[in-house]
């Protein structure tokens, strides 16, 4: 690793403005999880770090009845696995939390860290997303709140601009009757990455027609991706068994995976499908039930 | 460049002047020769570098020293105290828990955050809890029963 | 054969110093005056080295010297040659390379950053040339030759001494068996089965990655410290490379983080040498994890396998081919493909059989051992195909094996005679713990269904092989035992102590292992095969009894008392009017607190016995297990629900030991069988780091793996203890392969099997009706 300045900015202010001095030799540091790995092996050098995790603006997780979560960029996956305020209110999120990576990753590096990274074998966004979370960003210049299904450009790309921070991740009340399911599919060991994850998110309508359907694929692209053709499948309808496997197959096509280590682009494709439609199935149970 | 760090290492107040691109690990098992951290994948994968800061496993190989800075470290050689052993030690001596013994100082410190995290976990909570830390002699077996030993006393 | 007590918990001896991080491992180690090296690796799969230009290295601040081709040609005390079997390596590379990661030049600097961007300086020009990447493509005729000529040593393995090169070819070796006529057998059978298996390269992943400290003092004497499991052939061939009497070189070895096979046979050493002898300083190499995937792997292999049978399930004939991928340079490779080529067969009676097991080169890093040694590769092929068979011949995949499977006294495909075979009962036992009389009754559930397998082995140990040790009696009574076995997690250390303890009546507190340090203990040849307990513990029991047989030429002395009337018992010695123990006998002996009494003893096994009848092993390794399995058939994924494994330990002088080695087997074995494989893209390793190459965790494992201990004493092991570390490894994949097809009707015969294997499976099979 090549050595560089270290700076620990207290404020959100501050470390946006250490950012645009950098002009793009200055890095965000906070858990760290992947910008060590990358510095390690030389595919990062950057001139200054700036290591925002005194910035206590960033930290903790609110729940508020009509904004819904608040869940600040520096909280760790694993303060999220285990809130008491998140398996209240947003359950799902402590059960995917309990499967990503390892409990030393878990807890070093952080929401905000993880969308921001772009890493594409990854379990959070595509949950996020199904839960139509947005995301707030500091920048020198101020701030904006964006989806976060907007943030995502192609491989570790991202649409953030080189003085910009998130700062926040805002997951909306799910409306009534709404059930979600995540599906993290490996293809060998538990801890590999995934080589599918797939967000379905239902919410009723009258006569258990599906409202609102959310159906995210991860892993299967450059970036988590929204099937909105197979959530058209399902809009406007009660879920049956059918209507679920059309879902699925619909989903399998809207995705570009490519072929890898954790599986052919064809496997990935068949994994996209069923999952779709187990997840789908579960997420209308879910709702039914709530 | 060069920066001041001061960190408390197995309850042990230490100062120091580090470089800003050394890990944890490096510094730890150099400066304070404490090897009982050991290298193994330097990616976070397999656990052998496991220290605990602040109390929370993190993999010493990927977490800089300077990002130390004011934090309270245990390493293995800080699990006795007073000249006894911790119960996860000899748990792990009497049901057999290692082999080889490369993995073990990073299990250790594993099992006893999930214990002060949750002292009476359930076994799927302990294999959860642990997956991520590789034991290639394949003790995995008795890890769970050693945990579950101290857990249940 | 009278069985040890065993007295339960014995505290393993190296527990204390591991729990407290107390342990020292290499890497921990420090020399006064040390610098570190660091490796330049080949970038290609096949080049020629045109040009290369170390002189901008030397510049970088900190660099204290580098070793380049020219160092180890032009110096007239160093033989650039060197390998176990035959001379086909180079400290660094001298015309060409042969696999990604071959060693090109080395520096030595104070820091490793300091050595590392020297690296960078080195200028290199290459020739790339064409690569042969797959052992099929490298015996076709005209394939682009690994090595043009090879360099036979003149001392080299006695075992091995029949086995050459095939000139012209990528033919490493190539070993032959025949019994019988097979052509007449395969007349004879109704059924003639033919199938190929394969498996790919693997990689040991001990946690600790190879490391060496070496220092060369002025005159010639050579001090190593290495991570290596056979400090003596390590030391034969620092002598032979450096041109010194063995007695110059000096291996010490501390605590190994893992062995498996990975760290037998010279590694890093040579060059740690060459360059601490051109630092003029001690050096210390640690690899990298990438670079322990380019320094050792397990052969890749290619398995044709032809049986004929008769109706009733009889073995009539079978034909085996084994290609195994050895690699750029043979390493240990040749022993692998013939103790593959032994048991290749399977632990079958077969009247009729014909094998030829090729090692064969190719341009991927080497090969060498792996826990199982040829014989993982050879029992994937022939226990998948005993259920090939058995399902053709609608008959009990158990049934089939125990109707043709080997017993005591029959005979092997080498024509001796078979002893100390408990392998039915291990068969008998693991079929009953996994439940196999209610195999089927389970109920599909969803997408879930579940099935059971089974699968067995027989493999040889290393023989001829030569252990010895000391045992030594201090002036206070404590005891310090000398063996060159290297504790790498096995339990050795303990084990040897408990041996002698056994033997002199002493507790296990009163009784020192030495670690291994070559200056110090007796020979022996390697710490591997899964022969310690029995050689070596043998060596130690002979040691402790020698010395005992002095103790009671002292006493008969000292004490004026016939040696007939003297008794030991429990550290004690009865005479007809006293009971008096070793601190009084020794202070009595001496006459003040001090002196030694030293006992030693030797194992010796050969190929040919006393009685002149051939042997293969010194003896026999027995073992069987059985998988439970659920597949979920619409993406192929597996789940491994219950793992039991029995193997024919002797007897058992530390169970707990056992138990262990027998689940870290099955668990390094599962590994192999569902998910662990070095992926290539023309010559490139794609995944040589943990992400990419996954291994089992605490996540994967089943409910339970269950360890059978079978304890059928042999006659020469020590209390009739054998050696266990490899047999359980060996029969996993087989046996969940065998439970898939139980539970899904499909057959995977290509390691490892990934989810999306069965999945293509499974879709070829919907296709088809």
């Amino acid at each position: 690793m090549k050595t560089f300045d270290y700076l620990e900015p207290t404020t959100v202010g501050e470390a946006c403005a250490l950012l645009k001095q950098g002009r793009g030799e200055a890095r965000v540091f906070a858990g760290g999880a992947l910008m060590t790995i990358l510095m390690k092996e030389g595919l990062l050098q950057p001139k200054t770090l700036i290591n925002i995790k005194r910035i206590s603006a960033l930290k903790g997780i609110d729940f508020h009845p009509a904004q819904g979560l608040a869940i600040g960029a520096l909280v760790t996956h694993h303060e999220l696995e285990t809130s008491k305020t998140v398996k209240e209110k947003l359950p799902i999120l402590c059960a995917v939390e309990k499967e990503v990576a390892n409990i030393r990753v878990r807890s070093m590096a952080t929401i905000g860290g993880n969308l921001a990274s772009g890493e594409p074998l990854t379990d959070l966004p595509q949950v996020f997303i199904a839960l139509d979370a947005r995301i707030r960003i500091a920048s020198s210049s101020g701030e904006r709140v964006m989806a976060l299904e907007d943030l995502y450009i192609d491989y570790y790309q991202t649409s953030l601009a080189e003085d910009e921070i998130i700062t926040q991740v805002i997951v909306p009340p799910a409306p009534e009757r709404s059930g979600i399911e995540y599906i993290r599919f490996s293809s060998s060991s538990v801890v590999d990455k995934p080589c599918v994850g797939v967000a379905a998110r239902i919410s009723l309508g009258v006569e258990k027609a599906c409202q609102t359907v959310r159906i995210v694929l991860g892993c299967v692209g450059p970036t988590p991706v929204r099937a909105k053709k197979a959530e058209a499948v399902v809009v406007g309808k009660p879920l049956d068994a059918r209507l679920a496997e059309e879902a699925g197959s619909v989903a399998s096509g809207e995705c570009s995976p490519v072929s890898d280590l954790r599986g052919s682009e064809q496997y990935k494709r068949a994994i996209v499908g069923v999952l779709v439609r187990r997840a789908l199935a579960r997420a209308y149970e879910d709702a039914s039930q709530s | 460049m060069k920066k001041g760090i001061r960190f408390r290492v197995n309850g042990v107040d230490t100062a120091l002047e580090v470089e800003s691109h050394l890990t944890l690990l490096q510094v730890v098992r150099e400066r304070l020769s404490l090897t009982g951290a050991k290298f193994g994948c330097g990616i976070q994968v397999c656990g052998t570098c496991t220290l605990l800061l602040n109390g929370k496993p993190v993999s010493a190989c990927s977490v800089l020293a300077v990002d130390a800075d004011g934090s309270d470290v245990l390493t293995v050689e800080g699990l006795a105290k007073d000249g006894q052993l911790h119960p996860l030690q000899e748990a792990f001596m009497e049901v057999g828990a290692l082999q080889c013994g490369y993995c073990t100082p990073g299990f250790l410190l594993t099992a006893k955050a999930l214990l002060d995290e949750n002292p009476h976990p359930s076994e799927e909570e302990i294999r959860s809890y642990l997956a991520g830390n590789f034991c290639r002699c394949g003790c995995y077996q008795e890890i769970v029963r050693a945990i579950q030993k101290v857990a249940g006393e | 054969m009278e069985p040890i007590d065993v007295v339960e918990p014995v505290r393993r001896l190296d527990y204390e110093a591991k729990v407290t991080g107390r342990a020292s491992y290499l890497a921990d180690l420090r020399v006064p005056g040390m610098c570190h090296g660091k490796i330049l690796r080949s970038p290609y799969p096949h080049a020629r080295i045109r040009k290369l230009d170390a002189s901008k290295a030397l510049s970088v601040p900190g660099v204290v010297a580098v070793l380049t081709r020219d160092d180890i040609v032009q110096d007239q005390g160093i033989d650039p040659y060197y390998g176990p079997v035959f001379k086909d390596q180079t400290i660094v590379a001298v015309e060409k390379v042969r696999h990604v990661g071959d060693p090109v030049a080395a520096v030595a600097a104070l820091t490793p950053p300091a050595a590392e961007a020297a690296l960078d300086r080195i200028e290199v020009e290459y020739e790339e040339l064409p690569a042969v990447t797959h052992v099929s493509e490298a015996i076709r005729q005209g394939a682009r030759l690994v090595h043009e000529s090879v360099r036979i040593p003149e001392h080299g393995f006695a075992d091995l001494a029949e086995l050459k090169p095939v000139e012209g070819t990528n033919i490493c070796t190539h070993f032959k068996l025949v019994k019988g006529d097979i052509e007449r057998g395969f007349a004879e059978s109704d059924h003639i089965f033919e199938d190929t298996f394969t498996l790919p390269t693997t990689q040991h992943c001990a946690l600790e990655p190879h490391a060496c400290i070496a220092s060369v003092e002025r005159d010639r004497r050579i001090t190593v410290w290495s991570t290596t499991q056979n400090p003596f052939v390590v030391r034969t061939q620092l002598a032979n490379i450096f041109k010194v009497p063995v007695s110059k070189v000096r291996i010490i070895v501390p605590y190994l983080g893992g062995g498996y096979g990975g760290k037998v046979y010279p590694k890093i050493e040579p060059l740690t040498v060459a360059l601490a002898r051109k630092a003029r300083r001690p050096v210390k190499i640690a690899l990298s994890r990438e670079e322990v995937f380019y320094t050792i792997t397990k052969h890749a292999a290619v398995i044709k396998m032809k049986t004929g049978v008769k109706k009733d399930g009889t073995l009539v004939a079978r034909q085996c081919e084994v290609l195994l991928d050895t690699g750029a340079y043979a390493e240990i490779g040749p022993r692998v493909a013939k103790k593959s080529g032994y048991t290749a067969a399977g632990p079958y009676k077969i009247p009729n059989v014909k094998i030829d097991s090729l090692s064969v080169y190719t341009n991927k890093p080497p090969a060498g051992a792996f826990r199982g040694f040829g014989v993982s590769q050879s029992a994937w092929a022939h226990e998948s195909q005993m259920d090939i068979i058995a399902a053709a011949l609608k008959m009990d995949p158990l049934e089939i094996r125990l109707k043709n499977s080997y017993e005591e006294g029959s005979e092997f495909v080498t024509g001796e005679t078979l002893t100390s075979i408990g392998l039915k009962d291990c068969v008998e036992k693991v079929a009953s713990a996994i439940g196999w009389k209610e195999k089927g009754e389970h109920r599909p559930d969803g997408p879930l269904r579940r099935g059971k397998g089974i699968a067995c082995l027989i493999k040889a140990t290393i023989t001829p092989s030569i252990s010895s040790a000391v045992v030594k009696l201090n002036e206070d009574g404590s005891v310090t035992i000398y063996a060159g076995t290297v504790e790498m997690g096995q339990g050795s250390e303990t084990v040897m102590a408990q041996i002698v303890a056994r033997e002199m009546g002493i507790p296990l507190k009163d009784i020192e292992v030495l670690g291994v340090d070559t200056d110090v203990v007796p020979y022996d040849l390697t710490t591997s095969s899964s022969r310690s307990t029995f050689h070596v513990g043998r060596a130690v029991q002979f040691a402790a009894q020698d010395l005992m047989q002095q103790l009671k030429r002292v006493v008969a002395q000292e004490y004026a008392v016939p040696e007939d009337q003297i008794r030991f018992s429990g550290g004690k010695v009865q005479l007809p009017e006293a009971v008096i123990d070793y601190r009084e006998i020794m202070f009595k002996h001496f006459g003040m607190q001090g002196g030694t009494l030293v006992g030693q003893g030797q194992v010796k096994t050969k190929v040919v016995d006393d009685r002149g009848v051939k042997t293969t092993s010194s003896f026999w390794f027995l073992g069987a297990g059985a998988a439970e399995v659920e597949v979920d058939i619409e993406t192929g994924k597996l789940k491994l629900l219950k793992y039991v494994t029995a193997v024919d330990v002797g007897n058992a002088i530390n169970p707990l030991g056992c138990r262990q080695q027998l689940e870290g087997a099955a668990i390094t074995g599962m590994g192999q069988a569902l998910f662990e494989e070095v992926v290539f893209d023309n010559g490139q390793l794609v995944n040589p780091n943990f992400v990419d190459y996954v291994l089992p965790s605490l996540g994967d494992m089943p409910v339970s793996i269950e360890p059978i201990l079978i304890e059928i004493p042999h006659l020469e092991g020590p209390f009739g203890a054998k050696g266990i570390g490899e047999t359980a490894l060996i029969p996993v994949a087989p046996a969940i392969a065998n439970a898939i097809f139980d539970a899904v009707g499909v057959r995977i015969k290509e390691l490892p099997i990934k989810a999306e294997k069965i999945y293509l499976a499974l879709e070829q099979a919907k296709k088809k009706l």
